[in-house]
């Protein structure tokens, strides 16, 4: 009890103490920082994404490099915020009671609400932190120790009360925010429904105006919830009546809702594999009265807000999962120095070696791609990361799997006991590739999004070459006989304008052979599928897998090229890192693109699809068993 | 030298069984039948065959001589050993026809002479009476046939015996007794390959047969995706569900029980039998009803055949016209339809013709099926409880007119070559069993088979829309039915074409006439199971799109 008080009048201060200390400094380094970027925007449109270039084969290279970089004010307050979440999260947090438990103890929350964690992004004159999306990104690899409080403090701020934040009216702000920003009200973000998970056609809730026209009654029900035991405030979508050019339509609206409106039943919590610590549940409304005031947008607007809200949030799954990685290694380094068998330690095996490597490869990727991501979203403008956003969900989330269950591994028996703490690690860490968007849905997101842009620009060639335009045919064909014979493509990306260090100059060449090829590679898909390439999953996972793998070849080229340039410790190593990888991406992609070519021998889709097929349709595992006979 | 004293030897040997064959009608009792008669009787003859023996290399004039009168005598006298055969039979045949009794007379014929004279007629004539006493479907049986075959005499011993037929009435006869098994589905076993090898040695025409039989069998055995049980079930409900469930092919539908069968007895006294109603629909057929123009009137209409195995069941279906052209709304692609990806392209690319790997089928719209059902009483009024309880699921029947073309009956699709469809009345009872017999009608359900895909085309010709579901319908179960009794001419087909060929190379060869075949017959790629019946009742047949899904599943099995 004496302990807890501590905390909390250390916390108060600290608060104060940042407040006073941080803001002034805080506002000087952004308005430097502006001046800074808003030369940039002169030189090139903000409108043009680095990821969307590259289905065209090119490399947008001002978007990102060099690496981005924060202020040196502003990595003095990262500094003064890191400490105490970070001493908060190894003190006070007992993940491991949280999960046993189910629940995060009220303690632990206030904890929270003090170092100002639940309105890390609101701004400061609604009481938030108004901390920039790196500085989010930094926090969350602390606070992704423990899945529990990461998933409710991002249920809570990065969907829960996003909507309010991008597309709230200045009253909403001002009525909503600080209670928020303070973690008095803890948001909840309610969009699926039994019937609906990304399909918004199938949202049955309802708001109806009431006949006064003051209210809208919601009726409906919500599904997995996120903090739907506890939120105060909530987002919910629910269809409307709209007139859109004389005809009644029902398109979906975003309400602010509070669950002092009356008429919320929630649900009890689900029973769930991992973080069990976060609160889920069903949430139903029956005929709840929203002040009309409290419609997000505009009536008919919540499909766009809902999108946003979604496609801003994923960006801090990288950074999450590195910090997670970055402690994992830690804990089963330790133990690998110190087993010994047969006289030697683990460590000195190949096979727990190669582990570590891909685990610090991995944290290594993340991290640059996070950072890389956040940066370009921190710009001025309002630059569309969308895309970057969901390259970055899918590797780390799917990185973060494998790194989890390698690090569980290395204990062997001992991790997959309740003693340690990694079978809880690989527990949380399985909801990562479902939340916030499946990863097969963001990979068709990536795929077609990338090639709905390049299609509109390619159109005119490919008809073009359909009609049989013999100059576009010659020219491909010696561009393809070029290529084939082994001429080096530049994209510019080294030698005399070149940005990339030159010890990392091969790797460079590699990014550089990847992306002409998948600029080819998506020009023959648009030219053999058209807009039918919407029904070719296989092939867009490839289109999303390459590019992913693109994205963070050009990650990790940027970022270890300025930490040599800047003399950063250990740039060494991340040279080692930064071409290792880029090595085996090369290869891989070259692989998933060779895939991609008409009847390519190393295509199995069609055997794919075939034996998904007649499975699905008898419902069962088919083959005979191998000990039945026929005679 | 050698070649000539073989063949010499091979000729005296088929004297010894046309000898056989000479032997005078059975009269006695079925215990000790020949022997006495048979000895005595044949006495001089066996002399004279001695004689023949003996004078064999002094005077090769005289042997010359001898056969031919031995095959005039035995064009006389072949009909009357036959029926000595025959008699045997008949007479056990009097006190019961079981397999003991059957078991019985082999034994007695194998005890009686140790020469086996006769075996070959003796094997023909039981082959034909197999059915009759029950056997035909038991493989001890056929094994303890070949046993009455004699050991080792008929191996050929070098390699001029081999090339040439060496015996070849007798393995003529071994081939007959594996056709019948293989007519009936009988799978031979271990038991039989050491027998035929015993009688016959390797690489005769019986062990090649069996080879085949051996490759083709097991290959067979489960080909078809929808196989039938061998033992339907008894209960007219639980057959309706059955088959029903096998003709929607869809895991999510649902089988209703609208009504149990039972007896009533009204106030008058009079018995009322109530009939059982037994109805499928699956979730999709709901949604598709519920999305019909109220307008547009549906059909109750059948009924229809459906034949599995030997049974025949009628069903009756729930059906509307297809929807017109002008009524047919497409969904507009609402881009604020998915909140995580576009649905569509925005593009103006189609599809390069290369990458264009959909077949081109004449899809023929044919009007939604919505529900099916069986009842052992087609009348409107049985019917019509069926759409009210049918009702109560989809509450949008109240609002459609519902019209009923019940048809008159089953016609010709009834019966395959069974004398007696004329004089059955073909309401009374749900269910008709079909005796066929395989052996017999093998030769003429083919060409009936032909028969009736023509006659069925024809029809279609008369009322191409209306009768489109129908045909399809009956057409199938018909050839189902038909197929039946056709399999083994495939059967015979197959193996035909594969005689001078390798097993592997067989497998392609003639697996494609094979179903050239079949599709010519009755359009179905589809071979027995175990026993030769095969029939089908298409699964998907009776849902919207019937056509482009046959199709589309005949495709899967010729691949």
């Amino acid at each position: 009890m004496m302990n807890m008080n501590r905390l909390i009048v250390f916390s108060r201060t600290f608060r104060i103490g940042q407040r006073l200390l941080g803001c002034h400094a805080r506002h000087a380094g952004k308005e430097e920082l502006r001046l800074q970027q808003r030369r940039s925007i002169k030189t090139h449109s903000r409108h043009l994404a680095y990821a969307k270039d590259l289905f065209l084969g090119q490399v947008n290279k001002a978007e990102v490099f060099p690496y981005p970089e924060i202020g040196n004010d502003e990595l003095e307050e990262i500094k003064q915020l890191v400490a105490p979440v970070e001493k908060f999260f190894s003190d006070d947090v007992d993940s491991a009671k949280i999960d046993r438990e189910a629940t995060i103890p009220p303690e632990t929350l206030q904890g929270l609400k003090d170092l100002g964690l639940f309105g890390i992004m609101i701004p400061e004159e609604y009481g938030g932190l108004g901390l920039s999306n790196t500085i989010y990104a930094r926090l969350n690899e602390i606070i992704a120790l423990d899945g529990s409080i990461a998933v409710t403090l991002a249920a809570h701020q990065a969907i829960g009360l996003k909507g309010i934040l991008i597309a709230g009216n200045e009253a909403q702000k001002q009525k909503y925010l600080p209670k928020l920003a303070s973690g008095e009200h803890i948001a909840a973000f309610c969009l699926t429904e039994p019937g609906s998970g990304s399909d918004a056609a199938s949202i049955q809730t309802r708001a109806t105006l009431s006949e006064d026209g003051k209210h809208y009654l919601i009726n409906g029900s919500k599904i997995w919830i996120s903090n739907g035991g506890m939120a105060d405030i909530m987002t919910v979508f629910a269809r409307t009546e709209v007139e859109v050019d004389g005809v009644k339509k029902d398109k979906i609206s975003a309400f602010i809702v509070e669950r002092a409106f009356g008429g919320i039943t929630s649900g009890k919590p689900e029973d769930k594999l991992g973080i069990r610590g976060s609160n889920t549940c069903e949430l139903s409304f029956d005929n709840v009265p929203v002040p009309v005031e409290n419609v997000i947008g505009e009536i008919g607007g919540g499909f766009k807000i809902a999108m946003n809200i979604l496609n801003s949030g994923r960006f801090s799954m990288g950074s999450s999962c590195a910090g997670m990685i970055k402690k994992l290694i830690e804990l089963t380094s330790e133990y690998a120095t110190t087993r010994k068998q047969f006289n030697k330690s683990l460590s000195e095996f190949g096979m727990i070696q190669e582990k570590f490597a891909m685990m610090a490869l991995n944290a290594f990727v993340m991290e640059s791609m996070a950072y890389l991501t956040s940066g370009m979203m921190d710009r001025p403008g309002i630059p569309d990361c969308s895309l970057e956003a969901a390259m970055v969900k899918v590797f780390s989330s799917e990185g973060g799997w494998i790194c989890v269950s390698e690090a569980l591994q290395v204990l062997g028996g001992l991790g997959y006991t309740k003693n340690y703490p990694f079978e809880r690690f690989v527990r949380d860490c399985r909801i990562l590739p479902i939340f916030e968007g499946t990863n097969e849905i963001l990979r068709m997101y990536i795929a077609l999004t990338g090639m709905q842009y390049a299609g509109k620009i390619l159109t005119g060639k490919i008809k073009e070459m359909k009609k049989g335009n013999i100059g576009l045919a010659i020219g491909m064909v010696s561009k393809k006989l070029r290529a084939s014979l082994g001429a080096s493509v530049d994209l510019g990306l080294t030698g005399k304008d070149g940005v990339v260090h030159p010890s990392l100059e091969d790797s460079a060449k590699k990014l550089e052979q990847n992306v002409s090829l998948f600029g080819s590679t998506v020009e023959s898909l648009l030219y053999r599928y058209g807009k039918t390439i919407v029904d070719e999953q296989l092939v867009l996972k490839r289109v999303a897998d390459v590019l992913i793998h693109i994205y963070a070849m050009t990650a990790v080229l940027s970022r270890a090229s300025r930490s040599i340039s800047i003399g950063l410790r250990n740039h060494d190593h991340e040279v080692l890192l930064a071409n290792t990888f880029c090595n085996d991406a090369f290869f891989k992609n070259n692989y998933w693109m060779v895939q991609l070519q008409k009847h390519s021998p190393e295509n199995n889709d069609a055997n794919i699809k075939k034996i998904a097929k007649q499975v699905l349709e008898n419902r069962a595992y088919i083959c005979s068993h191998p000990l039945e006979r026929t005679y | 030298m050698k070649g000539s004293r073989c063949l010499h030897q091979l000729k005296s040997l088929r004297l010894l069984s046309h000898a056989g064959r000479l032997l005078p009608p059975a009269a006695g009792d079925n215990g000790a039948l020949f022997r006495p008669r048979s000895s005595s009787q044949l006495g001089g003859l066996q002399c004279a065959q001695r004689e023949v023996l003996r004078h064999f290399h002094s005077s090769p004039a005289c042997t010359k001589g001898q056969p031919a009168r031995f095959v005039q005598e035995e064009d006389k006298t072949r009909d009357k050993s036959l029926v000595t055969h025959d008699d045997l039979f008949e007479q056990v045949a009097k006190e019961a026809k079981t397999k003991a009794t059957f078991n019985k007379v082999i034994d007695v014929y194998t005890k009686g002479d140790i020469r086996r004279r006769g075996h070959v007629e003796f094997i023909y004539a039981a082959l034909k009476k197999m059915p009759e006493f029950g056997v035909e479907k038991d493989l001890t049986v056929y094994n303890k046939l070949l046993d009455v075959f004699p050991k080792e005499v008929f191996v050929p011993r070098n390699f001029i015996q081999r090339m040439f037929n060496h015996y070849p009435r007798q393995q003529e006869c071994g081939v007959q007794v594996l056709e019948q098994m293989e007519n009936y589905g009988i799978m031979p076993n271990i038991e039989t390959k050491v027998l035929l090898v015993q009688i016959f040695g390797e690489k005769t025409h019986p062990m090649r047969k069996y080879q085949r039989i051996m490759y083709w069998f097991p290959k067979f055995k489960h080909v078809n995706p929808f196989p039938i049980p061998e033992q339907l079930p008894e209960d007219p409900v639980d057959l309706a569900r059955f088959s029903l469930t096998r003709m929607a092919n869809d895991w999510d539908a649902k089988v209703t029980v609208y009504q149990l069968p039972c007896t009533d007895v009204t106030e008058s006294g009079a018995e009322v039998t109530l009939p059982h109603i037994v109805g499928i629909q699956s979730p999709g057929q709901m949604e598709a009803l519920a999305k019909h123009n109220p307008d547009r009137p549906v059909f109750v209409e059948g009924p229809f055949p459906l034949w599995m195995r030997k049974t025949c069941v009628y069903y009756y279906v729930l059906r509307a016209d297809p929807t017109p052209p002008e009524e047919k709304i497409e969904e507009p692609y609402d881009p604020e339809r998915c909140l995580s990806y576009p649905l569509q392209l925005d593009l103006d690319l189609d599809r390069d013709l290369g990458d264009d790997e959909s077949f081109d089928v004449e899809d023929l719209d044919e009007g939604p099926v919505f529900a099916m059902c069986m009842t052992s009483q087609g009348d409107q009024a049985t019917l019509n409880q069926w759409i009210s309880g049918l009702q109560e699921s989809n509450p949008i029947l109240g609002q459609i007119p519902t019209l009923f073309r019940l048809g008159a009956g089953p016609r010709e699709l009834q019966g395959v070559g069974d004398a007696d469809s004329a004089s059955r009345s073909w309401f009374p009872s749900h269910v008709q069993r079909e005796e066929a017999h395989p052996g017999e009608e093998a030769e003429a359900v083919v060409e009936e088979a032909e028969a009736v895909v023509e006659e069925a085309e024809a029809v279609v010709e008369e009322e191409p829309r209306r009768s489109q579901v129908v045909m399809t319908l009956g057409l199938r179960s018909d050839c189902g039915g038909n197929f039946v009794d056709s399999s083994h001419r495939l059967w015979s087909f197959s193996s035909g074409v594969s005689v001078k060929k390798a097993p592997d190379e067989v497998h392609h060869h003639a697996l494609h006439p094979c179903i050239a075949l079949m599709q010519c017959i009755g359009k179905f790629a589809l071979l027995t199971q175990r026993s030769p019946t095969a029939a089908i009742a298409g699964p998907g047949c009776s849902h919207t799109g019937a056509s482009s899904r046959l199709h589309q599943m005949q495709l899967q099995w010729i691949q």
